[in-house]
């Protein structure tokens, strides 16, 4: 598994051909800021559109598909992304030598954030500093295994040393402050952008990774064409490669529009439903 | 409408056989406690699985492939756990008439969680706890604190526990208390260098999703070996369901050997109730087995007849 999930990640570049992508980057440009999609029910409020936003309005009706959503709050399946993360980060930068070392230094370091009063304290540090100890060691346990997956399924090494990990995107809308678009990405490199899915395969997938690549090309000052996206499912160690190809910009962009017009808002600017 | 289990299940069943094959320790713990089995130093040789991954998924997604077929393809998943594919016929039919139904619609209300799947989700909590930090503190606090921070995942669990009158809220207690005490003994906490990892799930989908096989390891660790790691696996139960419990690992050892190639190498087992322990090295026939039994309940005509008549 780590050998063919490196393999994707570390593959040569299959470059789309430059003109027919930077028409179809100007018409992903163009289909996003036009008035009504710019200008969608402004009164509303301000629209994030997200990976779950996409694959909620693209929803194929599975009753998995559908146990996605509701008002966002701190658990240890929601915090197993962040603190793991941030055990990876640490276990790359050689500053744990093992992912339970990472994640306990993790949590620790909120408790110092929180009861030390730092400025640097998250609503994460926060929860979890008000937590019992079990309760942090419930947490720490779901990390630990969310971070050993990530930490065990690639070859570090072979990715070489340009690494960005768990660093979101995001495309403001230069048409209406009211309009973002976020590229979710658990590992950047100069070839690959690595997201982890969970839940069942689904239609919606290509879109959902597409929308890390209109990302990716709606922020890119020249014509550079970004690196490729491979979502990886850690329970089956399937894989899926979206590479950077005009078709794959068109589906994201026609994901976008139909995320609008369904009426994605996000009372007061907050997320909703963050990776898990 | 009768259901049947499959030929292979009723040749497997019986924890008489599974003794025969395991190491089984009654009693007094070795010095490194359960994990100590898990350490490959017993082992004659690694064995190699290649190409058997493959052909056990070919033969699953033939069976797959029938069983979607029969149901047509605008059935909703059917997920499979341990549970079903290896649990009674009673189990196996509720599965398939939940699987025949869209969106929970004509389910009947959830009940509240039965006493013992609230001791087995508590005592889970709390292996949970010691395979982390190596501590407990007040069992049942720190079970109900553990849940807690499950949200919304446990709440009825945490409901039921809070309901409980003093005598049985007591009651649950020591019984807690014993498994726990059991645990301690038992699993040391396993060195961060095994990359300990618990609730790790498995989900393998087959027929392009439509049907998808799923499991929970409650630990995996990759011991190192050589230049290597050997993968191990633990299972617990708070039953003494040992049979029963051995038959879910080997299906879980199947799955991982769907998902990454190979299966753990070596797969132990704890029961916090009797504090029984013991280990087996995974053997071929252990997943031809499993897949043949996951096969024949797939290809059987009970489900099919269930969801037909449900």
């Amino acid at each position: 598994m780590p050998d063919a999930l490196t393999d994707v990640l570390v593959a040569p570049p299959c470059p789309a051909e430059p003109a027919a992508w930077a028409a179809a980057r100007e018409a992903a440009r163009a289909l996003l800021t036009t008035p009504a999609a710019a200008g969608t029910r402004p009164e509303d409020g301000r629209f994030r559109v997200t990976e779950h936003d996409i694959r909620t309005a693209m929803d194929d009706g599975s009753a998995a598909a559908n146990e996605v959503g509701g008002v966002f709050a701190w658990t240890a399946r929601t915090a197993r992304r962040p603190l793991g993360l941030a055990a990876v980060r640490a276990l790359v930068a050689g500053a744990a030598a093992t992912p339970v070392e990472a994640v306990r230094s993790r949590v620790a370091e909120s408790s110092r954030l929180v009861h030390g009063g730092s400025h640097r304290a998250s609503p994460l540090d926060g929860w979890l500093a008000g937590l019992s100890p079990a309760g942090r060691a419930a947490v720490g346990a779901e990390a630990v295994t969310w971070c050993t997956r990530l930490w065990t399924g690639v070859d570090w090494d072979a990715l070489g040393t340009h690494l960005v990990i768990g660093r979101d995107h995001w495309w403001d809308s230069p048409q209406s402050a009211l309009l973002a678009l976020r590229g979710r990405a658990e590992v950047r490199t100069d070839r690959a952008h690595l997201v982890l899915l969970f839940g069942p395969r689904r239609a919606s997938v290509r879109a959902e990774l597409g929308l890390v690549l209109l990302v990716e090309a709606l922020r890119t000052r020249d014509d550079a064409v970004p690196a490729r996206v491979v979502g990886w499912w850690p329970d089956s160690g399937h894989l899926a490669r979206v590479e950077a190809e005009p078709a794959v910009l068109t589906l994201a962009a026609e994901a976008v529009t139909r995320v609008l017009a369904h009426g994605a808002r996000v009372p007061g600017g907050t997320e909703v439903q963050p990776a898990a | 409408m009768v259901l049947v289990a499959p030929p292979v299940a009723q040749r497997q069943g019986g924890g008489d056989a599974a003794e025969r094959v395991l190491r089984v320790v009654d009693g007094r713990a070795p010095a490194g406690g359960v994990l100590e089995l898990l350490r490959a130093d017993g082992l004659a040789r690694v064995p190699s699985w290649g190409g058997l991954a493959g052909g056990l998924r070919a033969w699953l997604e033939d069976a797959a492939y029938s069983a979607v077929r029969a149901r047509g393809e605008k059935s909703p998943p059917l997920v499979l756990g341990a549970r079903q594919l290896l649990g009674p016929a009673a189990v196996v039919y509720e599965a398939a008439r939940s699987a025949g139904r869209r969106d929970g619609a004509g389910a009947p209300e959830p009940e509240p969680p039965r006493d013992d799947v609230v001791l087995a989700r508590l005592v889970r909590a709390l292996f949970r706890q010691i395979v982390t930090v190596g501590t407990l503190d007040d069992p049942l606090h720190d079970a109900c604190d553990a849940l807690r921070v499950d949200g919304a995942g446990s709440a009825a669990m945490l409901q039921r526990i809070e309901s409980l009158t003093p005598a049985a809220r007591h009651a649950l207690r020591e019984t807690l208390g014993r498994h726990a005490s059991r645990l301690l003994d038992l699993v040391p906490r396993p060195q961060p260098d095994w990359r300990p990892r618990t609730a790790e799930r498995v989900a393998i989908p087959l027929a392009g999703g439509r049907v998808v096989l799923h499991g929970v390891f409650d630990l995996l660790v990759d011991v190192p070996e050589g230049a290597g790691r050997a993968r191990g696996a633990l299972a617990l139960s708070t039953d003494d369901a040992w049979g029963r419990t051995r038959r879910s690992l080997h299906y879980l050892a199947l799955l991982e050997t769907l998902r990454s190639g190979a299966p753990p190498f070596r797969l132990a087992q704890v029961d916090s109730s009797s504090g029984r322990f013991g280990a087996e090295d995974v053997r071929e026939e252990h997943l031809r087995v499993m897949t043949a039994h996951a096969c024949a309940w797939l290809a059987g005509a009970s489900w099919g007849t269930a969801v037909g008549s449900a």
